[in-house]
């Protein structure tokens, strides 16, 4: 009788290891990370354009970041970042109307009073796209502060 | 004997189920069915079950619950559809017709253009006028006087209706123009008058300092330097001046949001002026 109970419950076992074996996608373990997720890598640093001026505009921002912006860390509250936003900028409108819009950003950037007035993306910057300084009514799209961008 | 009594009402109890005489999927079961899930507010499959017995029932409530399920399910354009085949000499008609007013607000954000029904009752016809002025918020120009306007809604929902009709037809909209040569004069103050004050202190002392920097090496006779520092303070004064158009405009995008938004929530809250329906009860 015991032999008998002992030879049902490794039958058991054994069923149980394996279904949980087959079963291996819904029990697999979950690899969380817990890392903010870091726009800072993302940057574009590719020349795609053939045009001198974008050439000579990109190899500065370029210099920027290698030089400067990624050995400071990733300190720029906003997103886009103030070097990426002069990219959108001028790609969005031209090379003049581009950089007043950046002149305007940094003002608006180092602004210490009123900053959380702006939407956040979903990693927690402040999100600020170029595309609502053209002056172009149509393109304008007002974001409420509890707006939450999901910009990739 | 007791065991055989068991046995024999089990074998009953499991036959009776697979029993074809009994017709679970009779129309009547599925439109009992259908109701119920309406009820549970199950829409979706409220609406599927419905279609199961589509022209096996001469019923214009039935439709009526479909246009209403299509609705509460933000499936406007289907739900006006159903309207359709609702007859105009039908009890239900001039309810589905002010279904189909909403239905045709949420679509089309315009004011709306249909008659009124001889057939509607009192409760009705406050809901009509209600629904008909309220949608000439989303025209260009006021259509009465704001009296006149007022005097359709009930007196709880004078204020915010007020408040509408004002950021409709008067918004307090800033000028771009003005922001722009607000802070041509005194840069920042172009963002302090579109309201954007930390903005445009910062602006002010940004641009201040490179223009103290400016002429105080102009005074030093450090001209290289002098000129680099106009050429950044140049360059901070008009992107100011830009920006105060710029927030300007968007200052009258979020003007135009607040209204749209507030006007949905308004009219979401009064469920549109319909009246209540109770079928469920």
């Amino acid at each position: 009788m015991q032999s008998k109970l002992f030879f049902f419950l490794f039958i058991l076992l054994i069923t149980t290891s394996v279904f949980c074996q087959i079963e291996n996608l819904k029990w697999q373990k979950e690899n969380i990370s817990y890392e903010k997720p870091d726009q800072f890598r993302k940057r574009n640093y590719s020349f795609q354009s053939d045009n001198a001026g974008e050439f000579i505009k990109k190899s500065l921002v370029n210099a920027y970041w290698f030089f400067i912006s990624d050995v400071d860390g990733d300190n720029c509250a906003f997103q886009p970042t103030c070097s990426s936003f002069f990219i959108d900028a001028t790609e969005e409108t031209n090379i003049f109307q581009g950089s007043l819009m950046f002149s305007d950003r940094l003002i608006r950037d180092s602004n210490p009073f009123k900053i959380n007035d702006y939407p956040r993306d979903k990693s927690g910057y402040y999100y600020d796209p170029a595309y609502n300084y053209t002056l172009s009514q149509g393109r304008i799209k007002y974001l409420p502060p509890t707006f939450v961008a999901d910009d990739e | 004997m007791r065991k055989i009594f068991v046995i024999t009402f089990l074998i009953q109890l499991l036959a009776f189920p697979q029993s074809t005489s009994f017709d679970f999927h009779s129309p009547q079961n599925i439109k009992l069915f259908a109701d119920h899930l309406f009820c549970e507010s199950d829409y979706l499959r409220a609406i599927e079950e419905y279609a199961l017995i589509d022209g096996q029932f001469v019923n214009d409530t039935i439709d009526f619950k479909i246009m209403l399920s299509y609705s509460n399910l933000g499936l406007f354009k289907l739900s006006n559809e159903v309207f359709k085949r609702i007859n105009n000499g039908s009890i239900i008609y001039p309810d589905s017709y002010l279904l189909s007013m909403k239905n045709e607000l949420v679509i089309k954000s315009t004011p709306l253009e249909y008659s009124i029904l001889s057939s509607f009752n009192l409760s009705q016809q406050k809901s009509f006028n209600r629904l008909v002025s309220v949608s000439t918020l989303y025209g260009e120009k006021p259509v009465v006087t704001k009296n006149d306007f007022l005097s359709v809604f009930s007196a709880e929902d004078h204020d915010i209706i007020s408040h509408l009709y004002d950021y409709k037809f008067d918004p307090p909209y800033k000028s771009p123009t003005l922001a722009g040569i607000f802070s041509a004069i005194i840069p920042g103050s172009g963002k302090m008058y579109v309201g954007e004050w930390g903005d445009g202190i910062t602006g002010l002392l940004v641009t201040g300092l490179f223009a103290f920097l400016a002429y105080d090496n102009f005074k030093a006779d450090h001209t290289a330097r002098a000129w680099l520092f106009t050429g950044v303070g140049a360059f901070f004064y008009a992107g100011n001046i830009y920006g105060s158009i710029a927030s300007a405009q968007i200052f009258n995008a979020k003007i135009d949001f607040e209204f749209s938004n507030g006007l949905k929530v308004f009219l979401e809250n009064k469920n549109y002026f319909l009246p209540e329906y109770d079928f469920c009860n």
